[in-house]
């Protein structure tokens, strides 16, 4: 139990001056023990396990497996050497079956051909082993999230993966999934695989792991057995000091109904419902969680509010205008706007500068215009407001905002939509992704716009972000509101698991909101 | 001795600032680059010059020290950079909008030919003379441009294809004009009439080739960076190129910036076209694409796609182009030997890798670590 797997030394990362992601790094784990890699976002656990797996080069360091110095250039070389990743974003191809997923680059051939039975044996035999039913047949596409995440551990182990780096890997899963999940881990533990998992969840890494490293700010802080250390303890070492006390929404009177959805329906590429007769109201001053399995309705649901869907059924209203036909600066106009899932793609222009970001929405605001040409001091002074306001950690305006970290870019999105918010605000995954403080940040920042009137719609796939900021909430099952709740404290998480899988719903209930 | 030692340590520090600045060392890497990718296509070129001539030193002579021999060959490096200048700032507005409309090419064509038919149709007075012509010239390239433009918009037609189809259309249809409509039989040639002297563009520096045209462009130039780094229209235009999901998001009308990013782009080609005829030629007789509009994205990749910075990357190739005509007029040495230049130095400028920021940066990490490894070391020490 006690034999160091994996050793990793000295390891150095930067991504330019001033920008270190790890900083003489050393990681050591046992063989056939379940390792938690905690820390904020930003802390470096990511990148020291790209460089495990080869997806990045470190300046300086060395790696050992089974006290042999490797050199780690490509994730084939790891794969060679027994390392796996479980990637936060799967990376399976949805057109294929499971079987063809699992053996896409080791096909087992017969006559040079692709020998299919082979493949789903293989996965059968596999899923057996370890306890992870799946039917080799069906196609990606066609599976839960839970699924999918079996697929893709089964796709590491299929490469014979004694060490296996699994990255956030609860994030998408109902209470009951993860559940399920750590009993697997469990088993592959008893198999004798080394499990790493990179988390921030503190109760997870007490009920499932051995040990922990604890990083923060690119170097690591210690690895201590999870049994002699608390969870206070876990979470006053990843923050470097103690946690800022919880955050109490306070009631406030509802005001007019700012959003209004009639009946929405509208259907998936598939040829099915991706939503299908969503009805809801929401007042001034209010916080209306969506909870729900990712891809059960939620994305089509932005998209329609946000207007970069315009298909569907049905009629929404905001502050008092149907949305229909209105282009998207129209709806930006009537004081709606929304921090966008993708904070990569969507949420930030990763060439521009973080001015440009901090301030793309209110370039055509008319203060901020002399005749023809921007009021390049006023804009500065607006986005050097916002980035005091949020802390956000910067060199410079004119810094490019891709050398910012994902949590200060977030933060970023988030000051510019809640900044210029008159009505509505739509947050999708406002801190996925993102470090503990800049959390609170925006926590309170969201917070406080509720306070001051306007209508909050809340999508998280984190339960636990939900319950702190809302009191309601509706629960979202393949396109279909399964339940709504009127105070979400006098409702389990349990409950809640069971209507996002689709369990239990409640029929015939009036709307809450 | 102490106040002069007292400056010295505050000059280094100030130095040191203003060496630590990001956006300073980006750009001094950005330079060191520049420069490294020249010198190695210029020391390939130069390989091929001793391969191929008798007198390779005098060949290289005229190619890097003719242009600047006497007034007059500058004037050619500035003359041969003008059209290039015109083109560069085109296809910056067009890359930067997100876009690779190659219409460009079309437009300098079209905007040479419609400048020179109403230069000889209107004898208007005065610099209307020459203003109304250019107009006429950079709106009938915006008029054709459009259709690639909104089909795109409009259909997703991929603007590339179909904007170098145009380019032959609008070539041809130019051909048969100046061969059969516009022709003027006394010239000899298939060419329109002379273009007036009113209209013609005067002469700068004397003893040389260098007209307004070149004033035209640097006006240009200036005006396309405050369009796209000062105004609402521009930050549209850039947002929507970096990234149109983005841009949509934030509520740019993305399919108009494209359309706009596109026509301005053309319609200072169309410029270039007609400041070219009105500056170089008696008569319009193209009859082949004049090859500035591609010329033009080459000298925009050069810039980095920076309005500000097309000047400089105008001049360095048109003072390339007229060391490679001093050379093949003075040596054995073809001109061609600039096509190898100019190649190598794309592709080097365009390899992103190629000593690439990141591996700079991974270099100055490096030696960053070293001394923070060095300090941490004695840190604890002290804690110990």
């Amino acid at each position: 139990m006690s034999t160091p797997i994996l050793r990793m030394q000295g390891i150095c990362k930067s991504y330019g001056p001033g920008i270190i992601a790890a900083d003489d790094v050393s990681f050591t784990v046992d063989a056939g023990e379940i390792h938690a890699l905690a820390g904020e976002n930003g802390a470096g656990k990511t990148t020291l396990m790209k460089i495990l797996f080869g997806m990045e080069r470190p300046q300086s360091g060395d790696i050992y497996i089974r006290d042999e110095r490797v050199l780690i250039t490509d994730p084939n070389i790891a794969m060679a050497h027994g390392i796996g990743m479980v990637h936060q974003h799967f990376m399976l191809v949805d057109d294929l079956t499971v079987a063809e997923n699992v053996i896409l680059g080791i096909e087992p051939k017969k006559h040079g051909l692709l020998d299919r039975e082979a493949a789903r044996a293989l996965v059968r035999s596999m899923a057996e082993q370890y306890d992870m039913s799946v039917d080799p047949d069906s196609f990606i596409r066609d599976l839960s999230v839970a699924t999918k995440q079996k697929v893709e551990i089964l796709k590491v182990l299929a490469r014979r993966a004694d060490i296996v780096i699994l990255d956030e890997p609860t994030a998408v899963l109902t209470p009951q999934e993860t559940k399920r999940f750590f009993e697997q881990l469990s088993a592959l533990r008893k198999a004798g695989r080394t499990i790493i998992i990179i988390t921030h969840k503190l109760s997870e890494i007490k009920t499932i792991c051995d040990r922990i490293t604890i990083m923060r700010k690119g170097r690591t802080v210690g690895t201590y057995d999870v049994a002699s250390i608390s969870e206070q303890e876990i979470s006053r070492r990843m923050i470097g000091g103690d946690p800022s006390p919880d955050l109490i929404p306070e009631p406030v009177d509802p005001g007019p109904v700012l959003l209004s959805v009639q009946n929405v329906s509208c259907i998936a590429p598939s040829g099915k419902f991706a939503l299908r007769d969503v009805h809801f109201d929401l007042r001034g001053g209010e916080m209306l969680g969506i909870v729900g399995v990712e891809g059960n309705g939620q994305r089509e649901l932005v998209d329609i509010l946000t207007g970069l869907r315009t298909a569907y059924d049905g009629t929404v209203i905001l502050a008092g205008t149907t949305l229909r036909g209105m282009s998207i600066a129209r709806i930006r106009h009537q004081g709606l706007s929304f921090v966008p899932e993708d904070r990569m793609t969507v949420g930030v222009n990763l060439d521009g500068s973080l001015l440009d970001n901090a301030t793309a929405a209110i370039r055509d605001d008319r203060s901020f215009n002399v005749g023809p040409f921007q009021a390049d001091r006023k804009l500065a002074a607006f986005a050097r407001r916002l980035v005091s306001r949020y802390e956000v950690q910067h060199d410079s305006l004119r810094e490019s905002i891709r050398h910012l970290s994902g949590g200060n870019m977030q933060k970023v999105v988030c000051g510019r939509e809640i900044g210029i918010c008159k009505t509505v605000l739509v947050a999708d995954q406002p801190t996925r992704g993102v470090d503990v403080g800049a959390v609170r940040t925006i926590h309170d920042q969201i917070e406080s716009l509720r306070r001051h009137g306007k209508a909050i719609l809340l999508i998280s796939s984190d339960l636990t972000e939900i319950r702190t900021l809302c009191r309601q909430a509706i629960v979202l099952h393949q396109g279909e509101i399964v339940a709504r709740i009127d105070d979400l404290a006098g409702c389990s998480e349990e409950e809640l698991g069971l209507y996002m899988l689709g369990l239990k719903r409640q029929d015939g209930r009036g709307a809450t909101s | 001795m102490k106040r002069l030692s007292a400056f010295l340590t505050l000059l280094r520090s100030r130095v040191k600032d203003l060496l630590s600045s990001p956006r300073l060392l980006s750009a001094i890497i950005e330079g060191g680059r520049m420069l490294i990718a020249i010198l190695i296509a210029y020391l390939v070129a130069f390989m091929v010059i001793g391969i191929v001539s008798d007198d390779p030193a005098m060949a290289i002579r005229w190619f890097v020290l003719g242009p600047f021999s006497s007034a007059t060959e500058f004037g050619e490096v500035l003359k041969n950079a003008t059209p290039l200048l015109f083109a560069g700032i085109a296809a910056c507005l067009i890359i930067r909008g997100g876009n690779f409309n190659m219409f460009t090419e079309g437009a300098f064509y079209a905007g040479g030919l419609v400048t020179a038919l109403v230069a000889i149709g209107f004898e208007g007075p005065g610099f209307l003379a020459i203003v109304v012509p250019l107009a006429a010239g950079t709106l009938a390239a915006m008029l054709i441009g459009y259709i690639p433009a909104k089909l795109k918009a409009k259909y997703e037609v991929n603007e590339f294809v179909s904007s170098i189809m145009f380019n032959f259309i609008v070539m041809w249809i130019g051909i048969w004009l100046i061969s059969n409509v516009v022709i003027d039989i006394t010239s000899g040639d298939n060419a329109t009439a002379p273009i007036p002297d009113a209209s013609r563009l005067r002469i700068l520096i004397e003893n040389t080739n260098v007209t307004t045209g070149l004033l035209i462009a640097l006006v240009i130039a200036i005006i396309a960076y405050l369009y796209m780094f000062k105004t609402r229209f521009g930050f549209r235009l850039r947002m929507t190129g970096d990234n149109r999901a983005f841009a949509r998001g934030v509520g740019i009308d993305v399919a108009r910036a494209g359309i706009s990013s596109q026509l301005l782009g053309i319609g200072v080609a169309g410029l270039g076209g007609g400041v070219e005829i009105l500056a170089n030629y008696h008569r319009f007789n193209w009859k082949t694409l004049p090859g500035f509009g591609f010329d033009g994205f080459m000298v925009a990749i050069i810039a980095k796609n920076r309005p500000l910075l097309v000047p400089l990357a105008a001049l360095f190739i048109g003072y390339l182009r007229s060391g490679a005509d001093l050379m093949a007029f003075n040596s054995d040495v073809a001109q061609e030997v600039v096509q190898i230049i100019q190649g190598l130095i794309l592709i080097l400028v365009a390899s992103e890798a190629f000593f690439s920021s990141a591996w700079f940066r991974g270099l100055l990490a490096k030696r960053m670590f070293r001394r923070k490894r060095f300090a941490s070391a004695t840190e604890v020490d002290r804690h110990a």
